[in-house]
């Protein structure tokens, strides 16, 4: 009895806590070194045998690759002169510098230490921790799109909770606002997480939004927690909300949440700055 | 059981779990299917040396896995092991150990362990799902896997875990 209670006290104890006690970052350290040696070659092993499963594909693959580089190096130019006008143009309304810092992401590249066992908690590790400067909610994707955002860290290592754990019924929630690539100031939604169907579910959109099936969801960037801009999925399928004075949507995500072995720490401008 | 070799095994099949475990899962069943590893050894713990080594060896295990996932909530897996370990060493002290029975009774502490634990991240709502789903998806294919596993670790841990003395008159009892 004695044990039970004691139980339900640390349980809620760790509950939404946002620091690590020095015990935990021992145990996450040390085991994560290990984690880290094993999982890259066994990954390594696992990507070798399925790439050969995939070798038919390649040819294929390299068509469509050769088109988009072709795509990009058209954008490419657009895109620098685009830049430039910006801040040119910026430097007239004169803007300040933390203004001007305000969108410009630092990515920094991390690989997968381990993964969970515990199906309630969707959490995978990273080698790197606070002394490469990382902070709880900083946004995690890989070159897919967004994965999920760094929960607790540790010297060397930290953990990141998916995307999988977005579920606005449960404690855990946390909401992430979207948007859509191209129209960015006329959507917008929550996303959420379905564990039942696997997809990801977009609400709270408003009656008259354009939000068309096809169309790439990214996060807004309002709200503070996620950056902007981070490709989040696929719209699927729309539909008239619970009440019907909203709209949801299915999305399907754009990053697979399993076998990852490198993902990229989005590190925004210190804006807490003068 | 020599106690402290099978300590060190399972300090390295807690590191096996999470780096190894997760690359031979094929994609689709990737949420569907994730054995403790620590667990099974708890339930050998629980098998060959007592229920009060199998307490302290789930909750210490327990917590130091729920430690290394800490994403909401430390403790479940080290109550549900302590608990559901201590459980299995009461019922097995009260029978000659043989492997039928021990199969039996991993299937059963696995699925009240996982049953354990659901009901926990309930009563916190840190999940909505039912528990009939919970049940298909999760726990039974995990809890067969589980069961493999046993079966493959079961020689190994006879030959090298096990005291020769204990390990020879259960042979001769069986």
């Amino acid at each position: 009895m004695i044990g039970l209670i004691l139980f339900i006290a640390l349980m809620g104890f760790t509950l939404g806590r946002p620091r690590l006690t020095w015990p935990e970052r021992f145990v996450n350290d040390a085991f994560g070194t290990a984690q880290g040696a094993l999982y890259r070659p066994v990954g390594a092993v696992a990507d070798f045998f399925r790439d050969l499963g995939r070798l038919s594909d390649v040819y294929k693959e390299n068509e469509v690759l050769r088109r988009t580089v072709a795509k990009y190096t058209q954008d490419q130019i657009r895109f620098n002169s685009l830049d430039a006008e910006n801040a040119r143009l910026k430097e007239k309304l004169s803007f300040t510098e933390r203004q001007k810092q305000f969108n410009n992401y630092r990515y920094m590249i991390a690989q997968v230490a381990g993964a969970t066992s515990n199906p309630y908690e969707n959490t995978i590790k990273i080698n790197l921790g606070s002394r490469d400067g990382l902070k709880p909610q900083m946004a995690v994707t890989t070159e897919d799109g967004l994965v999920g955002l760094v929960s607790r860290v540790s010297n060397f290592t930290s953990t990141v909770t998916l995307v999988t754990s977005l579920d606005a019924n449960t404690a855990k929630g946390m909401p992430v606002s979207a948007t859509v690539q191209g129209r960015e100031t006329e959507s917008f939604g929550i996303i959420e997480y379905d564990e039942q169907t696997h997809t990801l579910l977009m609400t709270k959109i408003d009656e008259n939004d354009p939000l068309q099936e096809n169309d790439t969801v990214i996060t807004s960037g309002y709200g503070g927690v996620f950056p902007k801009g981070i490709v989040i999925g696929t719209v699927k399928s729309k539909q008239v909300g619970d009440f019907g004075l909203t709209q949801t949507a299915t999305i399907t995500p754009a990053a697979k949440f399993d076998h990852l072995r490198e993902v990229f720490v989005v590190v925004a401008p210190d804006v807490e700055g003068p | 059981m020599r106690i402290n070799r099978v300590i060190i095994c399972t300090l390295a099949l807690l590191i096996v779990e999470s780096a190894v475990v997760p690359w031979l899962v094929p994609s689709d069943w990737s949420e569907r299917l994730l054995p403790h590893l620590s667990f099974i050894m708890t339930m050998f713990v629980a098998g060959f040396s007592g229920r009060h080594r199998a307490f302290l060896f789930g909750l210490g295990f327990g917590i130091l896995s729920d430690m290394q996932y800490y994403g909401f909530l430390i403790g479940p897996y080290a109550f549900g092991m302590g608990l559901v370990g201590y459980l299995a060493g009461l019922i097995s002290e009260r029978r000659t150990f043989s492997l039928g029975f021990f199969m039996w009774l991993l299937m059963v502490a696995g699925v009240v362990l996982d049953t354990l634990v659901y009901f926990i991240y309930k009563l916190f709502s840190l999940t909505d799902l039912a528990l009939g789903f919970v049940m298909y998806w999760q726990i039974a294919p995990t809890v067969l896997i589980q069961l493999l596993i046993a079966l493959i670790l079961y020689v190994p841990i006879r030959r090298w875990l096990v005291h020769p003395s204990l390990s020879s008159a259960d042979e001769s009892s069986d």
